[in-house]
């Protein structure tokens, strides 16, 4: 067999040029059929999910909320809630109304007992599932809400029943939220919005809404997560402005109507920012303060158990030869810590004498 | 009368705990750690009476200070790679041809004289000897030496305690693309085994960098692809300057292979990060210990038993069965023409069009166990195919020419040509891992997903850019 002559003859018929442009081509076609998330192939493995049922459960969901809120819920309210056409939405209320899940008292819709456990089962998968990804995975935050929507009509309660005892059976979601227990129970809604809070108020956030994304989107840039305390210390015509752990924030009355505070005897937060660990000069030491709920699931788990805790002595020692990352002494030993985790510590520089050996 | 009885049931304790935690909040769980270490600080300052290793340690600070400094921590890491890779190469081609002259050169033929003598049928002798064991034997003697050095002084560096400066230097570098800074170890252990680094990979706590990690490790060009490189290299670029230049420009192009490799590694790494990974948990620490004077029986005894020789017995199961396959492929006749010639003739238009052929890709199939084999395997199916009278070792034995002109000659007789040779080179790089490597993927991650996107990932990169050099280089020439 002569193999330069074949070769000649093949490259008779598809000169090198085109041979180019077939091979972009099919480049182009590998990266459109599997681009992750956006590739046919994404597209058609989440394509074939039950939409009746998806649709159903969401208007559940709806209903909840607007039960647990106790607002009053109409035909209005729930197609504007779930964005779908009034005729759908009647045609959709006809459907849960046949199959016994919501009764209808005039213009009134409200949920029957198996309706709020049908609902109440939805609002579990997909708050365990927040909770999951936050803890558990790198997902980004503004994605939980929108990846948990996804499962909540995939996956088992079994399965995630499984989930949430491998997780140590969280009883919050990450926004806040209290997580329905498996037999259907949930804490009564406790606070009021942020908007309605007074100069001088002191709170806790116990909820953040995730919907819409837009609103949300901009409340996790703020940095403001559920459990933190708030002191509001001025209220204008249309903003509040009130101070957190260490930090001042001002909102519009819009965006503080998506936060939710209980109210909290005691006494006001502390005004001062607190310096991050990624200021510490090498050569420099200081007080552990704490670290940001911003870092979360395993990545604050391993910082907790290197022993990065409130009142600890650390120490920059060495920097790498790139830079980034930073050497840390900390309880006697040296972990190199980046940039990016060490802006998630927060540091006290007191001139503390060292440890004293009792 | 009636009597009351409190039994105290599961479900509601149950349900009082949940309404418990529902009040104490979502902060109490860091409570419960904070107090809990608080408790341990305060007994541990009482009770534990420290000796003072304060001196120790600043000496071990200055060390530090030198090894990760701006200027000197990147050469001196140069230097150490470079004496670990030269000690390597240099030590292990005097045992490796020993090896090789007695298990190929002398035992190979006493074992067919001793089938012969038992009056073995042709075929039963074909497998078991010319097929199983020589591809075993070949295995042992171009894969053990090099491992057996490779390895100690690689654990002997991280015994040390220097490796994990390694680590903390190159952090920045690797943290771009999305990977952790222990990478540049299970990289650089990748150079000695594809296999070994994936294990390695262990080291890295995160999940998703030890993922990437571990489907990038092939990129490191290994052991057992080196000799390939050099040999493909000195034929056809150094064959391309004047002679004097000849050794200079082919270990550059060789050189130019393995930062390619890196090159690629830290691109898939970043694609990997940015695309499928994205969702994995990332979590990063990295502890610099401090520095102790390696134990070096120790090191001896594990990196032998856990690395080569764990290792080198994965690579000898599957070199066995293999073995029968490339004997079996071109001995196994079908309308006059054996296996391999029909698989040759079949693939070679196909093969052509990405600067290959035939030969190459049939080599690479049943040459799957090791690349060590991959060369005696193409010389002996080039013989086969271009029907190359007098030459070789009969169809279905491997084997190499200790003359590079007499391999040359075999390889153009065959068709190759330059762009065959950098082809060759490059796809030796980009192809999928050894069958020890993809095995040991799937011991590492329990997931047929991850060993299949690490298998045919690097094919399906190794065929873009094979097309398009190919593609481009008959443009211009």
């Amino acid at each position: 067999m002569n193999l330069p002559l074949s070769l000649t003859r093949f490259l008779l018929l598809n000169g090198p040029g085109y041979m180019l442009g077939y091979g972009l081509l099919a480049v182009a076609a590998l990266f459109w059929v599997f681009w992750p998330g956006k590739g046919l192939w994404a597209r058609l493995s989440r394509g074939h999910m039950n939409t009746q049922r998806v649709l159903l459960e969401d208007a559940l969901k709806a209903l909840f909320d607007f039960e647990y809120r106790r607002h009053p819920c109409e035909l209005n309210s729930l197609a504007g809630n779930l964005n779908i056409s009034l005729d759908k939405a009647s045609r959709l209320v006809e459907r849960l109304l046949q199959m016994g899940l919501i009764s209808m008292a005039g213009q009134g819709l409200s949920l029957t007992d198996t309706g709020r456990s049908y609902a109440l089962r939805v609002i579990r998968v997909h708050r365990i599932w927040e909770r999951y990804l936050a803890d558990e995975t790198g997902v980004a935050q503004v994605d939980w809400h929108h990846e948990a929507d996804r499962m909540e009509h995939q996956v088992s309660p079994e399965a995630t029943d499984r989930l949430a005892a491998q997780i140590g059976n969280p009883v919050f979601d990450p926004h806040g939220d209290p997580i329905p227990s498996a037999d259907g129970e949930l804490p009564e809604l406790r606070g009021k919005p942020l908007s309605q809070l007074r100069e001088g108020d002191l709170g806790r956030i116990v909820h953040i809404e995730d919907e819409p994304k837009s609103i949300y989107e901009q409340l996790v840039v703020e940095g403001l997560y559920p459990g933190m305390p708030v002191y509001v210390t001025d209220v204008a015509e249309n903003r509040i402005t009130f101070a957190t752990d260490g930090d001042e924030c001002t909102l519009t009355h819009l965006f503080a109507s998506h936060i939710t505070v209980e109210m909290m005897p005691g006494k006001a937060p502390q005004r001062s920012k607190n310096a991050l660990l990624s200021s510490l000069e090498v050569g420099e030491s200081a007080e552990v303060a704490g670290i940001s709920p911003n870092c979360r699931g395993q990545q604050r788990r391993r910082l907790m158990d290197l022993g990065i805790i409130p009142g600890t002595r650390i120490a920059a020692e060495v920097r790498s030869a790139s830079g980034d990352p930073v050497g840390y002494r900390v309880m006697d030993t040296t972990i190199g810590i980046r940039k990016q985790e060490a802006d998630l510590i927060f540091i006290t520089r007191k001139t503390t004498s060292p440890h004293e050996h009792a | 009368m009636e009597k009351t009885t409190h039994h105290l049931n599961p479900e509601d304790l149950l349900s009082a705990a949940n309404q418990a935690r529902w009040e104490l909040g979502v902060n109490f769980h860091d409570d419960i750690i904070e107090s809990v270490y608080e408790d341990a600080t305060r007994i541990a300052r009482k009770t534990v009476r420290q000796k003072d290793e304060n001196a120790a340690y600043r000496q071990d600070l200055k060390i530090d200070r030198i090894i990760t400094s701006k200027w000197l921590g990147f050469p001196i890491m140069f230097l150490m790679l470079a004496l670990v890779f030269w000690l390597t190469v240099a030590g292990a081609n005097v045992p490796s041809g020993m090896l090789a002259s007695l298990l190929i050169d002398t035992a190979h033929p006493w074992l067919k004289a001793g089938a012969a003598a038992l009056h073995m049928p042709w075929w039963l002798d074909g497998v078991l000897i010319d097929g199983a064991y020589l591809s075993m034997a070949w295995v042992i003697s171009v894969m053990l030496p090099p491992m057996a050095i490779f390895f100690p002084l690689f654990t002997l560096l991280e015994d040390l305690g220097y490796l994990p400066r390694v680590a903390f230097n190159m952090d920045s570098l690797f943290r771009k693309a999305g990977a952790h800074g222990k990478q540049a170890l299970t990289l650089s252990m990748g150079f000695g085994c594809n296999a070994a680094g994936v294990i390695a990979a262990r080291v890295i706590d995160s999940p998703r960098e030890r993922l990437i990690a571990i489907i990038t490790n092939n990129f490191s060009l290994c052991n057992g692809r080196w000799p390939t490189q050099i040999l493909i290299a000195t034929i056809f670029i150094g064959g391309l300057v004047p002679a004097a230049w000849a050794g200079l420009v082919s270990a550059g192009a060789v050189v130019g292979v393995a930062v390619l490799g890196i090159g690629f590694s830290l691109l898939v790494s970043w694609g990997l990060s940015k695309s499928v990974l994205r969702g994995e948990a990332s979590t990063f620490s990295l502890e610099l210990p401090p520095y102790r004077p390696p134990r070096i029986l120790q090191t001896l005894y594990t990196s032998l038993i856990d690395r080569t020789v764990f290792v080198l017995w994965r690579a000898i199961v599957f070199a066995v069965p293999a073995g029968i396959v490339i004997w079996l492929v071109a001995n196994v006749h079908v309308g006059g023409l054996s296996l391999a010639e029909h698989f040759i003739q079949a693939t070679d238009p196909m093969a052509l069009v990405f600067g290959l052929n035939g030969v190459i890709l049939l080599a690479y199939i049943i040459a799957i166990p090791a690349n060590e084999i991959v060369i005696p395997t193409i010389l002996m199916l080039t013989v086969l195919s271009s029907s190359l009278g007098g030459l070789g070792a009969g169809s279905g034995v491997m084997f190499e020419l200790d003359s590079i002109a007499d391999t040359a000659q075999i390889l153009q007789a065959g068709g190759w040509t330059v762009l065959t040779g950098v082809n060759l080179m490059l796809f030796s790089l980009l192809h999928n891992p050894c069958s020890t490597t993809i095995y040991t993927i799937y011991k590492e991650t329990h997931s047929l997903k991850w060993t299949l996107v690490s298998t045919f990932l690097p094919i399906v990169l190794g065929l873009i850019v094979c097309f398009f050099t190919a593609q481009i280089w008959l443009l211009l020439t």
